[in-house]
């Protein structure tokens, strides 16, 4: 563990590249962040951005074949990149854990919820039956189960939709990690539920110290539950910054149209969205120059043939990719 | 502008599936109007009957009781030739785009399928309809129409339903989750299209979603519904704004708006809805009501008006 580092989480050219029967897939590709102790980042794109593959990559959770990973992910001082199983299995848990989005499918629908987060806790922490099935009510009760006792011994079968991601959120946290991936943790719960879920996961986070990343496709999730904020685009990082900066002053063309088409309680109603045409790109068939580009009204022929490099804007820690970015504070005067 | 007839008048309207102890009233007994031109919003979570509601109109299932009266024709008690007669005239489409299409069809063959049905239109004149058609929905006919249905994205193959829907130039359209299943850039497509679309034939929308602010996005008036049940109607604009039911009010204050400023939520909803097999005695959202008295579990409160065109089934309705 190198004694220098107070990033607890460092991703350094990052590419992850699958191997298909149609060509070489790049489904993440270049993507360096740092994440400090108890700071939560949040991922936002479309289907098909990466951001899914990015967590699984820093997570460690890959196929064995066809997949070639290149880069650095050091959680804590461990370099996940081209670590073995058995060497990811012992920083599982305590180091990293990750929620991820399907409540209905993540969990083992015929093995009682209790025994779900028992296992973790017995096989990582080498703890005895009883003082596992101690810790897993104390679990379930954190996660706001009520009743938790009983609960204990239900059947994921038997629980909501809701109850079952705050399961898949204690089995997480079982062996305090300090570093808790969420993938899209909320998307199919009802907007209710779903914002008992995100108020839980903020509360947990300053209760246990841990850092989040939290990986959406809701710039609505992200607004206020994040410091900073990541926006990726067919496979790479295409703006970075302090959330308020990314929503206030972004740069890069591509952020204005996820907000710009976006609809928004609080414009009247029939207010006509400015919808950007065309679909995000085919990852096997990528433009040479920007990935956006073909979408783009700002785009020149530069775009269409050089790929832009990640270029400080004016706040600190602000980065964005674009050839001929928008003016600084655009929307400034909207709020 | 909407005239005072309306279009589409639903009484009473009841669905209940199963029988005995095991059944459930997915929909218990609702009434609204909708009238010509105008875009109805329905609103509410997953299982409150709202999506059963669009299905019961179109009898795709069967109503239990109460009337649906498309343009003064009770559908309910129609059968075979008519029932098919009234359905031409409203037309829906469904959350899913890719399984709503048969991916082994070609495009143009989809969508003259309900010309095809009707022999309304042959030959030529069909083939320049549905080309027609295809070039509304944004789809170039001449380049994709052979191409089948599997070789379109979730967004082309919106487009694709929707040009289907409006084959038979139907009245009034149900849009039931159209654009839950897509990216937030396609989403804006299609609802700006939809409302060109709207506009250029005339239509009626029964737009049902779970998302608020798409939900008010293309709404004249939005519904409230609540397990089973209409608890609140009225102008998208008012109903925003000033939400009487204290649902209504929970459901905006847990909606998440894309701007860091935006209030977080502190005081969210607890719990989560009850059973519909045991729907709770009198208001059926008192279980999870900060308001509830006794009254709201010995009776239930009916529909009133609070102001012009705004109704509330609340015995204790906010004021704003």
């Amino acid at each position: 563990m190198s004694p220098d580092s107070r990033h607890l989480l460092e991703v350094d050219q990052l590419s992850t590249t699958f191997a298909t029967p149609h060509g070489l897939l790049p489904a993440v590709s270049e993507v360096s962040f740092t994440l400090q102790e108890d700071e939560t980042i949040g991922i936002v794109g479309e289907s098909g951005s990466g951001k899914t593959v990015l967590a699984r990559t820093i997570m460690g959770l890959q196929p064995m074949t066809n997949i070639q990973v290149e880069g650095s992910v050091l959680i804590n001082g461990f370099q996940v990149v081209g670590a073995s199983d058995p060497e990811k299995r012992k920083h599982w848990g305590t180091d990293v854990a990750m929620v991820f989005q399907d409540p209905m499918t993540s969990l083992n629908p015929v093995m009682r919820i209790g025994k779900q987060i028992d296992e973790t806790l017995r096989v990582r922490l080498g703890m005895s039956r009883q003082s596992a099935k101690a810790r897993a009510i104390e679990l379930l009760t954190l996660v706001g189960i009520p009743s938790s006792t009983e609960r204990y011994d239900a059947f994921p079968g038997e629980l909501s939709g809701g109850m079952r991601q705050r399961v898949v959120i204690a089995t997480a946290l079982a062996c305090s990690p300090k570093l808790l991936l969420a993938d899209e943790p909320t998307t199919g719960l009802d907007v209710t539920i779903q914002a008992q879920i995100l108020n839980l996961l903020g509360e947990l986070q300053q209760r246990l110290h841990m850092s989040v990343v939290l990986i959406t496709h809701d710039l609505g999730v992200v607004a206020t539950r994040t410091s900073r904020l990541i926006v990726m685009y067919a496979g790479r990082v295409v703006e970075i910054g302090e959330t308020r900066d990314i929503f206030a002053h972004h740069r890069m063309p591509y952020t204005r149209a996820l907000l710009d088409s976006s609809p928004r309680i609080s414009n009247p109603s029939h207010t006509r969205l400015l919808a950007i045409p065309g679909r995000p790109p085919n990852l096997l068939n990528l433009p040479n120059g920007c990935s956006f580009a073909p979408r783009c009204s700002f785009a020149t022929d530069q775009c269409h043939n050089e790929r832009p490099p990640l270029t400080p804007s004016s706040e600190p820690g602000h980065s964005f990719a674009c050839w001929n970015p928008l003016p600084i504070s655009t929307r400034s005067e909207m709020s | 502008m909407t005239s005072h007839v309306p279009l589409l008048s639903v009484r009473d309207l009841t669905v209940v599936f199963g029988s005995g102890s095991h059944a459930v009233s997915a929909v218990a007994g609702i009434s609204f109007d909708i009238f010509p031109g105008e875009t109805l919003g329905l609103v509410g979570e997953s299982g409150c009957g709202k999506s059963t509601t669009g299905k019961a109109l179109m009898k795709i299932v069967a109503p239990t009781s109460g009337s649906i009266e498309l343009d003064g024709i009770d559908v309910t008690r129609q059968k075979g030739r008519a029932l098919r007669n009234a359905r031409s005239r409203m037309q829906m489409i469904f959350q899913d785009p890719i399984s709503s299409l048969n991916p082994r069809r070609r495009i143009k063959d989809i969508v003259a399928e309900p010309l095809d049905c009707w022999k309304s239109v042959v030959g030529v004149e069909r083939d320049d309809l549905v080309a027609d058609l295809l070039n509304k929905v944004g789809i170039d006919p001449a380049i994709y129409g052979n191409r089948y249905a599997r070789q379109f994205s979730g967004g082309q193959c919106q487009r694709i339903s929707i040009a289907r829907s409006l084959a038979m130039r139907p009245k009034l359209l149900i849009c039931d989750e159209m654009v839950s299943a897509l990216d937030v850039s396609v989403q804006a497509q299609i609802l700006n299209l939809l409302q060109d679309l709207k506009e250029e034939y005339g239509l009626t929308l029964l737009f049902i979603a779970h998302d608020l602010a798409v939900v008010k996005n293309v709404s004249d008036r939005v519904a409230v519904m609540y397990l089973g049940k209409i608890c609140e109607i009225g102008p998208a604009d008012n109903l925003y704004h000033s939400p009487a039911h204290p649902y209504t009010k929970a459901l905006l204050g847990a909606a998440l708006e894309a701007d860091p400023d935006s209030p977080v939520h502190g005081e969210v909803l607890q719990g989560e809805p009850p059973s519909p097999l045991d729907p709770p005695s009198g208001c059926r959202f008192r279980t999870r009501c900060p308001y509830a008295t006794e009254l709201c579990a010995n009776e239930e409160p009916q529909p009133r008006e609070i102001a012009p065109g705004h109704q509330v089934a609340c015995h204790f309705p906010l004021v704003p």
